[in-house]
């Protein structure tokens, strides 16, 4: 084995993360409004599901993708012998796991965005506008310093995942290995050199990431 | 056009109260008046889609905008209400102007045009491109008004608007809206619980308290002429008695008031004799006299002693312990600061208050909490 990078793996990553961010982004947010929305008890419920990925260990959410994802499942046989889509051991695979994890995160930051809009500019607007115009003339607008914040946090968390990533995709090269993967490889091998290399690379990117995370949750403060 | 703009009847149950609320109502102004926690602005928002009651029926402007039997229940939106809630609502990340076309319909010129033609209606064109938290709370508060006026809906509802206002302010406000009102003619319902404001906007003007409408009528009603001591109280009635019917004749009634007979010449409803009934007369209508034998004989006429004397500025409200026959009572006069220093109510402790028989207004008792 040689202690040079493999620099496919950042591509991977960036796939893979940019796939859950997508995936947290389009799930997240109508749900985070819903919960925003909701009756006390509907609420409830539908939050703690939605944080339900946070206080799971990564590897259980891996396993139960897994099997989902998987021809055991009715999801995974209709999926693979009937529309053909493989998701098990791909990095769409892996994106899907790591969209799952970061979830809770994405979910929770958008919903305190949608809870600082004050109600009666609400009431007013949905004496004006159907709900459609509503949503996106007054409420993302209002609420897009934490939108952003949330996306932020989606893609930080996704780059990191590693443990329900692996358990669904493995850490095949070229193909659904990612940098965390890469670097639990180099350890387990004993590339610690290698290990080194990588995790300075993740370092430097968390720094990017914290400074425009923080910029976006000052702005959202500030909304 | 004829018909009425709204004509509602529906019930609402909360675990603090219920509120009832029955109108009828044709292009006019319509004031809703009462107490904090009264039900004014629920029933507003129910009216205005915000909220669904428990049961009854909602016709705007000739159409059935909610009608739980029926299973009807028109969106918010579609209704033709405009709604201006307590905080005004604007939109902070939207320009002055961008906030009056939001609501507005029809292509982007056209709204545009109308949208300025309101600006300078209400005063505010040079504030066009500012955003809401630039502006100042006046210029908030006509923003709001043109907003809800653009929607162009016969029907506007405005939930306690000026409520944060300075008094000069809300003065001008006041009859600027009176005058848009009249000139665009629309019905509004107008919430406040201030009673100056109640009775110079006020086409009609609704009692509201505890969720139930208590009176309803031409402003004059109740504030001459209270139709319990609920409305009475609420419309600064500050003397109020018990008493019983003695004697009815056709322009009066005669009461016992704690072993008096007063002559009463104004009533909510014709009184019978010997019913228990409460007889209010407004402090300011109680007239001062000096003291003199010849006088105490006539009708309604009291011995007082002052006996609590407190300055407003412009008024004195006045206590005087009542003497005589009969058991004690206590009559309160509000008179105004010019004539207090000239008839030197100060130096003088002994007048005469001489209770007009228009001013005695004969309301029934009914059982309140506390009876």
């Amino acid at each position: 084995m040689s202690n040079e990078i493999d620099w496919s793996v950042f591509r991977v990553s960036l796939q893979v993360a940019s796939l859950a961010t997508v995936l947290c982004v389009l799930i997240g947010t109508p749900l985070a409004w819903w919960i925003a929305r909701a009756r006390p008890v509907l609420s409830a419920t539908l939050s703690a599901l939605a944080l339900l990925p946070l206080v799971l260990p990564p590897v259980s959410v891996g396993y139960y993708l897994l099997y989902l994802l998987g021809r055991q499942s009715g999801v995974g046989s209709f999926l693979i012998d009937d529309l053909g889509i493989r998701l098990v051991f791909s990095w769409q695979g892996a994106g899907i796991a790591a969209a799952v994890a970061s979830l809770p995160l994405y979910v929770r930051t958008a919903q305190a965005g949608f809870e600082q809009i004050p109600p009666s500019l609400l009431d007013v607007a949905a004496t004006m506008s159907p709900p459609r115009t509503r949503f996106l003339r007054v409420v993302l607008p209002l609420a897009w310093p934490s939108l952003a914040a949330a996306t932020l946090i989606a893609l930080a968390r996704s780059i990191g995942e590693f443990g329900a990533t692996v358990v669904v995709a493995g850490s095949i090269p070229g193909r659904t290995r990612t940098v965390p993967a890469a670097i639990y490889d180099a350890v387990q091998g004993g590339q610690y050199g290698l290990a080194n290399a990588l995790a300075l690379v993740t370092l430097a990117g968390g720094l990017v990431l914290i400074v425009a995370l923080s910029a976006a949750l000052r702005r959202a403060r500030h909304a | 056009m004829s018909g009425s703009v709204l004509r509602a009847d529906f019930w609402l149950s909360f675990p603090a109260f219920d509120l009832a609320f029955q109108q009828e109502m044709d292009r006019e102004t319509v004031v809703i008046f009462g107490p904090s926690g009264s039900g004014k602005s629920v029933a507003l928002r129910a009216i205005a889609g915000l909220l669904r009651p428990d049961a009854g029926r909602i016709e705007v402007d000739g159409r059935a905008v909610f009608d739980r039997a029926a299973g009807v229940d028109v969106p918010a939106h579609d209704r033709a209400t405009a709604w201006v809630p307590q905080d005004l609502g604007l939109f902070p990340h939207l320009t002055v102007l961008e906030n009056v076309m939001f609501g507005m319909s029809g292509d982007r010129a056209g709204r545009l045009a109308r949208a300025r033609g309101l600006l300078s209606l209400t005063g505010i064109e040079p504030l066009a491109d500012r955003r809401p938290a630039t502006i100042s709370g006046g210029q908030a508060q006509r923003v709001a008004l043109a907003r809800a006026i653009a929607r162009e809906r016969p029907l506007l509802l405005l939930d306690e608007p000026f409520s944060a206002l300075d008094e000069v302010i809300r003065e001008s406000l006041r009859s600027e809206l009176r005058r848009l009102c009249r000139e665009l003619g629309r019905g509004a319902i107008f919430v406040t619980h201030d009673l100056r404001e109640a009775y110079l906007l006020a086409d009609r003007l609704v009692v509201m308290v505890n969720g139930r409408v208590l009176q309803s009528g031409a402003p004059e009603g109740p504030f001459l002429r209270p139709a319990d001591r609920a409305v009475a109280e609420l419309m600064g009635f500050r003397n109020l008695f018990r008493g019983r019917v003695l004697e009815v004749g056709p322009d009066s009634v005669t009461v016992d008031v704690a072993g008096r007979r007063w002559r009463c010449a104004s009533w909510a409803e014709r009184p019978v004799v010997g019913a228990a009934v409460e007889v209010g007369i407004r402090a300011e209508r109680v007239a001062l006299r000096r003291a003199s034998e010849a006088l105490l004989s006539s009708t309604n006429v009291l011995r007082g002693a002052a006996v609590q004397d407190d300055a407003y500025g412009l008024d004195h409200l006045l206590r005087f312990r009542v003497s005589g026959e009969g058991a004690p009572l206590e009559v309160q006069v509000d008179l105004p600061a010019r004539p207090y220093r000239v008839l030197d109510v100060a130096r003088q402790p002994d007048w005469l208050l001489e209770l007009a028989p228009a001013d005695l207004h004969v309301m029934p008792v009914t059982s309140a909490p506390g009876d």
